[in-house]
């Protein structure tokens, strides 16, 4: 009894029987006026047309409510006596008969076509909607990325008031909601579950009304999920795989650099060793100039060991991704005049220039680590740069940005070496010929890239230089300088 | 014959302290040595050093922490050492009353330069400063406010005289940028390093004679300036 009140408190499938119904009711009207000149034959037809209607429009139920309403009606008012639903001629019972038999059929054929339409329809625009869902989250690669495209799919199709999904993760669950911000108190109407192939990995919840999916939704919104976790395995595999190629990358990177290193440290050691146990063996007395020279060979080799330990601490720091720039507004003659010093002091037979405009602003940045780049790059072009010739540093301003370059009378690069100088462990010349560790300017693209700059190299007309930009604005701002 | 100034190392590297032992010994000095942070500070309270040298890396405590401790009660001088990447330390070492500070590995010649400054300082404190100090041809008044470079005065601003008169009052000691802009600008200003950086530039232009390659006006990045002058 309940069932049969909740049906027809459905106004959806209630209205189109009472319009079904009212159709008949207006073609009863209609006939009434004409009942004396129209053969019943053609009455029964007149009676068919409403009968059709609501079975195409509205499906069996309707037309089903239009034939017994028909029948009832043509009985009624056409069939003698008017006016009351008795029959005296047995012929007029075979038409009746008929005429029932013949709407119901018509009724069933018409709304079985008509549902079979609907159907297909249906599954057209679930079809469209899957495709749309598959083809957006093909595009995203992050589970961020797809969790939102999954609930903003869901949400639109589905009409919903709010879509939730949540996803289990290794650290914690992830929440995404549509619209974003939005939340409910009230339980979801659905609920469908992303069944992963290694365990669930979440859920989606919807929220919609007080109205409940009926089974198509039902079976589509499981639709929705399996995509969604196809995409989310798919990303899972393939950032897997990413992690693994970069672990096995810096496996090699690792071991190389170990095998470069412990060759690198072993040579000023080498010397220093050689050096400090000739100074101090009593079998042998060394005259003045040879011990000077012995203990500045100590002091240099000292120094290069210290320089290279650094380097390694600053291209260990860069490649974890740990640089940590300690950014303050720095005076770029301030930065290179240690860095200058040294390279004096390295190689007495070049000559080093300087060409930086008084007034260039002050710049934004880590003052040791932009030492260190300076110093690599002289320290580079003292080893590709024959001896006496000129090292010249350079510095302007150009629309806001400060390019600096460091050129010397080396020999050009091969245009295909010219970007691979940065990578690590790239040395241009057979390495037995230039000591270092190749990790100079890989360490200075680091850091000015972590100083939001550029670098590169060019060859020039009669040598060759690596240049650099930074930015001289912190945060879009400029430093707010004392008058002077 | 005067009294040999008394060192105490505290450093937990015994190589360091070996070397250190048998370079200062040679120079006269008396030395003691101590390997943990509790260790030091109780031979500081004992012995009574004249000057201290501090490893910021300590087994036991923050040497920043160390500094804290001893400028509770004394005043003695104190050199930090540590090592390069660690000028955050150095500065909050500096801040906590260290004198001096050195990047390890350092040449003997710069420790003895600072050892010689910090007790310099150290003796001065209760007699009154020296008002002129010279640095290679430059004389500085610090009274008269008065530059000469030779017999020619150089002008310089009431800031830029400031500030060089701060650097100078305190030649061979490492003075920090906080330290600097609080004494020379104001307390407001401390982080203003922008400020000492144009500051710097122009007294540079003025007093050296190669400004790119400063002798008297010298950068400790990261950490601060130092003002050369005569011994």
């Amino acid at each position: 009894m309940r069932q049969i009140w909740n049906f027809l408190q459905d106004e959806r499938r209630v209205l189109p029987a009472v319009l079904a119904v009212l159709s008949t009711g207006a073609v009863t009207v209609a006939l009434l006026a004409l009942r004396e000149h129209f053969d019943l034959a053609i009455l029964v037809l007149a009676y068919m047309l409403p009968v059709g209607l609501s079975a195409f429009l509205w499906g069996f139920g309707p037309g089903m409510a239009a034939s017994l309403a028909s029948f009832l009606l043509l009985n009624y008012y056409f069939i003698p006596p008017y006016g009351s639903l008795m029959i005296h001629q047995s012929q007029h019972i075979l038409v009746l008969v008929s005429f029932l038999v013949l709407t119901i059929s018509i009724s069933q054929l018409v709304g079985r076509m008509r549902d079979s339409l609907e159907t297909a329809r249906r599954r057209e625009n679930e079809t469209k909607r899957l495709y749309d869902l598959s083809l957006d989250l093909s595009g995203s690669l992050i589970e961020h990325g797809i969790l939102n495209t999954l609930a903003r799919h869901t949400f639109e199709t589905f009409q919903a008031d709010l879509v939730e999904i949540l996803l289990e993760t290794d650290s914690q669950p992830e929440m995404v909601s549509w619209p974003v911000e939005a939340g409910c108190a009230s339980p979801p109407v659905a609920l469908a579950s992303l069944q992963g192939s290694q365990g669930l990995l979440g859920e989606i919840r919807l929220w919609r009304g007080e109205e409940s999916l009926n089974p198509a939704e039902s079976r589509l919104l499981q639709l929705f999920a399996s995509q969604g976790v196809l995409a989310l395995e798919r990303t899972r595999l393939s950032s897997a795989a990413t992690r693994a190629r970069i672990l096995e990358e810096s496996d090699q990177m690792k071991s190389a650099l170990l095998s470069s290193v412990s060759h690198e440290l072993r040579t000023p050691l080498a010397t220093i060793k050689a050096s400090v146990t000739s100074l101090r063996d009593d079998s042998f007395t060394w005259d003045a100039a040879a011990r000077t020279d012995l203990l500045a060979v100590i002091e240099e080799e000292t120094d290069l060991l210290n320089q290279l330990v650094g380097n390694l601490l600053n291209m260990s720091r860069i490649q974890a991704g740990a640089l940590q720039l300690e950014r303050e507004w720095n005076d770029l003659h301030e930065v290179i005049e240690p860095a200058l010093r040294h390279a004096r002091a390295a190689s007495p037979s070049h000559h080093f220039e300087m060409d930086i405009p008084d007034d260039l602003p002050l710049i934004f940045m880590d003052y040791t680590l932009m030492e260190q780049v300076f110093n690599n790059l002289f320290s580079n072009s003292i080893k590709y740069s024959p001896p006496g010739s000129t090292i010249r540093m350079r510095a302007f301003l150009v629309n806001g940005i400060v390019q600096a370059q460091v050129i010397n009378q080396g020999p050009p690069v091969s245009e295909q070496n010219l970007e691979r100088i940065f990578e690590k462990f790239h040395r241009v010349t057979a390495a037995e010929k230039i000591t270092g560790t190749g990790l100079g300017l890989s360490i200075c693209k680091g850091i000015i890239e972590a100083h939001q700059g550029h670098i590169w190299a060019e060859n020039l007309p009669e040598g060759f230089t690596i240049m650099f930009t930074l930015p001289i604005e912190a945060e879009g701002a400029l430093p707010d300088l004392p008058t002077l | 014959m005067t009294i040999q100034p008394h060192i105490l190392v505290i450093d937990d590297e015994p190589q360091i302290l070996r070397a250190l032992r048998t370079i200062l010994s040679a120079r006269q000095f008396r030395v003691s040595t101590a390997s943990t942070a509790a260790e030091g500070l109780a031979l500081a309270a004992a012995g009574q050093p004249d000057l201290i040298i501090l490893d910021l890396s300590l087994p036991d405590m923050d040497g920043i922490q160390v500094c804290g401790h001893l400028r509770a009660w004394t005043q003695t001088p104190i050199i930090v050492l540590s090592v390069r990447d660690a000028e955050r330390d150095k500065v909050a070492a500096l801040d906590r009353g260290a004198d001096d500070f050195l990047t390890k590995p350092f040449g003997i010649d710069e420790l003895l330069a600072r050892i010689r400054v910090a007790l310099r300082h150290a003796t001065q404190t209760p007699a009154p400063h020296k008002t002129v100090v010279t640095a290679g041809p430059l004389r500085i008044d610090l009274a008269g406010f008065t530059v000469k470079r030779g017999d020619e005065e150089i002008k310089l601003t009431a800031t830029e005289f400031k500030l060089l008169a701060y650097l100078a009052a305190n030649a061979g000691r490492v003075l920090t940028h906080r330290s600097i802009l609080t004494h020379v600008w104001d307390p407001a200003d401390a982080d203003h390093v922008e400020y000492l950086r144009v500051f710097i530039r122009q007294l540079r232009k003025k007093l050296e004679d190669s400004p790119e390659e400063p002798k008297y006006l010298l950068s400790e990045p990261g950490i601060g300036y130092r003002f050369i002058a005569d011994d």
